[in-house]
């Protein structure tokens, strides 16, 4: 029936999800996105570090943080969509999402807002509560490392729901778990952690993409 | 309970058929997508998906479009609001009996 095995009769919609998440990183670009995200962010944090405060570069590396990687992170999607729909449309086929709706939406808010004061309790639980005298290990910038290598690893292996994406959100997790203690500053820190997910993304992509651009395409029907 | 198990023999065959519930359940969870999308997608050959799109093109439960994007033909699907209900009684079917 099928020109590989077909996946056991569960519940229609997880059965759905995971057929179009698996379909959604096949040609690796989204990994491609987000690494080139990554270094983008990675590269401005460093720039921060080695610039000299107030001059033209420090400036522009701050104001680029600020505003450029949002941009980056909403508009990487639809650069994968532009992508796809330009040139991969005879290998991937077409197709079109649901909107969000309102559900949606208040779901990824609420989700947004969840994280955020899970963090900001997580740090002022770590410099108040926990520990009277902020050391090395409960500096605030220490857990905001490895909060963010842990919540980024989680949130890489739980969306991605593919093998090679559950690795690279444990190596997230222990790079964050590992810069944070290391002593490094909040800065180099985050390059170091972006600089590294975004290599082990962009290379992991690169490998996907060029295995999926060797496959010969079909034609459509 | 009984019951539940009895309404299983009820089901709606035409999506119960394990191919065709992947298409309906795949096209339930988008918009809508192309023929080379759902190929890829379900690894169906694509003369299966072909038989099984027309079967459910039949029964009405999807909406088939032939289209162009430039150069390239697009068969474009939807789960038809037929085929949304089916599914979803389809579903409570199953959920109530096993």
């Amino acid at each position: 029936m099928t020109n590989s095995s077909c996946p056991q009769l569960g519940d229609p919609n997880a059965m759905a999800k995971r057929l179009i998440q698996s379909a959604h990183n096949r040609d690796g670009l989204p990994e491609i996105a987000m690494g080139l995200t990554f270094l983008f962010v990675g590269a401005l944090s460093l720039a921060q570090v080695l610039l000299p405060r107030g001059s033209a570069g420090f400036k522009t590396a701050v104001f680029g943080l600020a505003f450029l990687a949002p941009v980056l992170c909403i508009g990487a999607p639809q650069a994968v969509k532009w992508v796809r729909r330009r040139y991969l449309i005879e290998r991937v086929g077409y197709v079109e999402s649901k909107p969000l709706g309102r559900k949606g939406m208040g779901m990824m808010i609420g989700l947004a807002f969840v994280v955020a004061t899970v963090m900001s309790l997580a740090l002022f639980a770590a410099v108040t509560r926990f520990s009277p005298a902020v050391t090395r290990f409960s500096h605030p910038d220490r857990w905001v490392l490895a909060g963010t290598g842990l919540l980024g690893g989680a949130l890489a292996a739980l969306c991605g729901k593919l093998p090679r994406f559950v690795v690279g959100g444990v190596l997230m997790a222990v790079a964050g778990i590992l810069t944070a203690f290391s002593g490094v500053s909040l800065q180099i820190g985050f390059a170091m952690l972006f600089g590294f997910t975004g290599l082990l993304a962009l290379v992991s992509g690169g490998v996907v993409f060029f295995r999926f651009i060797r496959q010969p395409a079909e034609p459509g029907e | 309970m009984s019951t539940n198990i009895q309404q299983l023999a009820e089901v709606d065959r035409i999506i119960h058929e394990p191919a065709r519930l992947m298409v309906v359940a795949l096209l339930a969870a988008v918009k809508e997508a192309d023929f080379q999308y759902l190929h890829q997608s379900t690894r169906l050959t694509k003369g299966n998906l072909s038989v099984h799109l027309s079967k459910l093109e039949e029964a009405g439960y999807v909406a088939i479009e032939k289209t162009f994007r430039g150069k390239y033909p697009l068969t474009m699907c939807r789960l038809t609001e037929r085929g949304r209900e089916v599914l979803d009684g389809y579903r409570r079917v199953i959920k109530a009996a096993l």
